[in-house]
């Protein structure tokens, strides 16, 4: 039922939320609007005049007005005057206090479940790190093919719908890494699976995630480069993975596993690592990690999780949050990076490392994910010739685990750095070695490129040469 | 008008009058749109639902006034967070707002395959023929002619024609609903208002992907008054952009969107994973000391579609079953068939140290190349086996190996399944090694093919003739 043009509310302005635009002034088929003639002292623009004596209450000059709080309907009873001379009002007192306020989000804790006993099983490193993800309760994956790391993704694609999750191939790896984003914004554990050129490609995404503070699991199965390369092993996205995580002040946990049971454990901490530092973090495997098989046990338990209190959930209790890496004001950029900075440094609590034959050494080699294990095997050979020979393996890439080298330092003669990268993680240690006010022994580098990666042989052979910068 | 902050706390820490003022300039189409966006969303009930993705552009900061859940996407991107969003949320009600160089630039891509997609979303499009955050350049969806700050002399054919994006996407299977509005008069402000809302109310029944692009007016980078501007959208950009619903499908769109909570029972998982509860069989005594050493190493190597990888994954198998350490690695050509296929396995008492094989202690060798490029290779006292079907001349071969030539084609062939050399291949590198017995092989076999149990019989023949085939050494 039409309500009679003397009881329909009427237009309210505020002059200081009127910017001037004049769209209402033909928007008014009573002409009861007009160009104002004085500036506002307030704002320094001209608002309209209203004389509303003709005003029939058609609202369409509220429909024309741009601004939220400029013309608006008075709402509640109608003025008893009806010829409409209107006060100006406090905005509260005329709508009231808003009726749904959002309320304040608690975090719902994650649960650990436990696990039946399973029998260890044979799994190729990407399939283990997808298992590791779905433990960690991973049910969304968003990721695009690219060669050696798809198979995460087919497994995730074939098991994730059976369990009510998504996987999704999106159109790029920008797509993917923006889905998390999303995903991720709501509050769930979510991940994908990409190679190097892929990675590149990420980068845009997780600069944004880590400003955001979303968590994320991002698993580069390193293959050969620069640019189309090859698809096999390398390891020369440290660089990107520890100092170029995209533009600005970013960093991420990056973990290096070296077996396919370590694709596994270390999959399912990322998880762990991500929310409690609302953080992305890498899996930096390479090639060979990605497709070898060998045997995998399972945890005891596998976890449920919870919702943050910062998700935006699509829910009454979450609808005053905001995912967001913009802070207009400098101060606030400032005060946002001092708080990533601090964080970052509360990161380095994570660092992890592995060691062999250590004991003793006054050689010692340090190398990460598959090239670790050559060295292993290399280690015991130069044992057999009598050289005090020892590996330390980097868990974190970033941060460096410094406090585990330095106090092998002092018995170490020489370091035997060996990479399937031009000295990426040499530069890490390099770095991690000068932050700490430690001096650098000399370095034997062991390098292969293009996808090959440092034989066992060649490793002996480069101790036995002896010869370091 | 609930669905507005009630003070814009975000817009300057809510200073002044950035408490209840936009950042839109005079005139600028943006408001108008907001608040019909907060209408229906008010309209529908769904504030408490309701993620908003603001892109990048001028509405970068819609989140500093709609009280709803936000969220601010990178450049382009937004249609895509959104897609996280209902994803990870299928009941919260997902509104991407967008401008033409978000849009229809350098999201094109994210667009495109959402649309296609089709789960339900909202996509709001706002077309104002120019950028605004950057300061008035080009925009996709600028005009002919039209002169901006990044084409001075207007817009001429190097430079491509204004794109359509709502034909575009109306012409994409995934949407249900696009419509192009208007907002220079009153009677175009109240279409517009009418289909956002519907575009709201497909996405809450669960129809699918709807699509507004809505012609605005950006009066201060057209260099016009807003009067002007309105004039301007109606008679130069419509005649481009013709207004109206250009795809509806909503009504014989039946409600779809049903998505279940994710599965968190342990057994569903192991149970897809394919976790075994039972302990594998074990049938060797010990590990196979007569390699003498702890690390035994093996390369397979042949052409893809040999079956050198699966051979490999069952040695391994074998291996970690009898309660050892095992790995393969597999190496390929780029091709998905017929490219060189190799693998490499290492089982290992305890640990398998290195998992390379650059000097195997057995090769089993499925064509001539293979053969001769890893012949070579294999160490002192090493064995090497090689399919005599292939190769008739095995050339020469290092002294101090060990070499059989099994026809694995041959009795594959005869077996009526050439793809079983693979299994000929195992049961011969049994019968040669004496790695482990062969009941740990069948045990493994009959693992791997619990689910496929008719197969069981063809691969245990396959299996023992070619641990019979293996006859005196050749070398």
């Amino acid at each position: 039922m039409a309500i009679p043009a003397s009881q329909r509310p009427k237009p309210f302005l505020e002059p200081e939320y009127c910017k001037g635009c004049l769209r209402c002034i033909d928007a008014c088929p009573k002409e009861c609007i007009t160009e104002g003639d004085a500036i506002n002292a307030a704002t320094g623009l001209v608002p309209v005049n209203l004389n509303l004596d003709n005003c029939n209450g058609c609202q369409l000059c509220v429909q024309a007005c741009p601004e939220p709080y400029g013309l608006r309907p008075q709402a509640g009873p109608v003025a008893t005057d009806a010829h409409g001379d209107f006060d100006l009002e406090d905005p509260k007192n005329l709508f009231g206090a808003k009726e749904t306020g959002a309320p304040v989000a608690k975090a719902q804790p994650s649960e650990e479940i436990p696990l039946p006993l399973g029998q260890p099983m044979v799994l190729k490193g990407t399939y283990a790190s997808a298992l590791g993800a779905l433990l960690a309760g991973c049910r969304h994956v968003f990721g695009y093919p690219i060669t050696p790391s798809t198979e995460g993704a087919e497994l995730m694609a074939k098991v994730l719908p059976k369990l009510d999750g998504a996987f999704v191939q999106a159109v790029s790896e920008v797509a993917a890494i923006n889905m998390m984003y999303g995903c991720s914004g709501a509050g769930l554990p979510c991940m994908t699976f990409t190679s190097s050129p892929g990675f590149s490609l990420m980068l845009e995404g997780i600069s944004y995630m880590i400003g955001a503070e979303l968590p994320g699991v991002i698993v580069n199965v390193m293959r050969g480069g620069p640019g189309l390369g090859n698809i096999a092993p390398e390891q020369a996205d440290l660089k990107l993975m520890t100092r170029g995580l995209g533009h600005g002040n970013t960093h991420a946990i990056v973990l290096a596993p070296a077996t396919p049971q370590e694709m596994l454990d270390l999959s399912r901490k990322a998880f762990e690592l991500s929310f409690k530092y609302r953080n992305p973090v890498i899996i930096a495997a390479d090639g060979y990690l990605g497709q070898m098989t060998g045997v995998v046990k399972l945890p005891a338990t596998m976890t449920k999780p919870g919702l943050p209190e910062w998700a935006v959930w699509g829910d009454r209790e979450h609808r005053g949050n905001l995912i967001c890496s913009i802070f207009l004001s400098e101060p606030d950029l400032e005060a946002h990076n001092v708080k990533l900075l601090a964080k970052y440094d509360a990161m380095k609590a994570e660092a992890m490392f592995d060691t062999y034959r250590t004991g003793d050494a006054d050689v010692l080699l340090v190398a990460c994910n598959t090239p670790a294990r050559m060295a292993k095997g290399a280690v015991e050979d130069l044992r057999a010739q009598g050289i005090k020979a020892g590996l330390f393996r980097p868990i974190t890439i970033w941060p460096f685990p410094i406090e585990g080298l330095k106090p092998l330092l002092p018995q170490v003669k020489r370091l035997v750095m060996v990479e399937a990268s031009p000295g990426q993680l040499e530069d890490e240690l390099r770095l991690a070695l000068s932050h700490a006010g430690l001096a650098c022994p000399p370095i034997t580098p062991v390098q292969r490129y293009g996808g090959i990666l440092p034989q066992q042989t060649e490793i002996v052979a480069a101790v036995l040469k002896g010869g370091a910068r | 008008m609930s669905v507005f902050y009630e003070k814009f706390d975000r817009h300057s820490h809510g200073e002044g009058l950035k408490g209840h003022s936009t950042h839109y300039c005079p005139g600028c189409g943006h408001g108008i749109v907001h608040r019909e966006l907060a209408e229906s969303i008010e309209a529908l009930g769904i504030q408490d639902r309701t993620v908003l993705v603001s892109p990048v552009g001028c509405s970068v900061f819609a989140y500093y006034y709609f009280d709803v859940g936000n969220t601010q996407a990178p450049h382009g991107r937004a249609p895509v967070v959104g897609l996280g969003h209902k994803l990870a949320n299928p009941e919260s009600i997902v509104i991407s707002y967008q401008g033409d160089g978000d849009l229809a630039s350098i999201g094109l891509a994210e667009t495109i395959a959402t649309a296609q997609m089709g789960l339900p979303i909202t996509v709001i499009f706002i077309n104002n023929a120019i950028y605004g955050m950057t300061g008035g350049q080009l925009a996709p969806t600028s005009l002919m002619g039209q002169k901006t700050a990044t084409s001075p002399d207007g817009r001429n054919q190097n430079m491509g024609s204004p794109i359509r994006m709502a034909e575009l996407i109306a012409q994409l299977d995934g949407p249900v609903y696009v419509e192009r509005v208007a907002l220079f008069d009153p009677k175009q402000r109240i279409k517009a208002r009418k289909a956002i809302e519907k575009a709201l109310r497909i996405q809450k029944e669960g129809r699918g992907y709807a699509f507004v692009e809505v012609l605005a007016e950006c009066p201060t980078h057209l260099k016009k008054s807003p009067e002007d501007t309105e004039k301007w959208v109606k008679e130069c950009m419509t005649p481009i952009f013709p207004l109206g619903v250009l795809k509806d499908k909503s009504a014989e769109t039946e409600p779809w969107w049903d998505r279940k909570a994710p599965s968190f029972a342990p057994e569903k998982v192991l149970g897809l994973m394919g976790v075994d509860t039972e302990p594998a069989e074990r049938h060797a005594k010990g590990f196979p000391d007569h390699f003498k050493c702890v690390d035994i190493s093996f390369k397979l190597a042949g052409s893809g579609g040999d079956g050198a990888q699966t051979a490999a994954l069952l040695l391994a198998r074998t291996a970690i079953d009898e309660g050892f350490d095992a790995t393969h690695i597999p190496s390929y050509g780029p091709e998905s068939r017929g490219g060189t296929s190799y693998a490499d396995v290492h089982l290992a008492k305890d640990e398998v140290l290195n998992p390379a094989a650059p000097d195997p202690h057995v090769l089993l060798a499925f064509n001539a190349p293979s053969l001769t490029k890893f012949a070579p290779q294999v160490r002192e006292g090493g064995v090497i086996i090689y399919d005599s079907t292939i190769i008739t001349d095995p050339g020469v071969l290092p002294a101090g190996r060990t070499v059989y030539g099994v026809p694995f084609t041959g009795i594959a062939t005869q077996l009526q399944r050439p793809m079983v050399k693979n299994i000929v291949a195992l049961g011969a590198l049994q019968a040669a090694t004496h790695l482990f017995p062969a009941e740990s092989f069948m045990a493994t076999l009959r693992t791997v093919l619990k689910d496929k149990a008719a197969l069981l019989p063809l691969n245990e023949a396959a299996f023992a003739a070619g641990q019979n085939a293996v006859g005196s050494p050749v070398s």
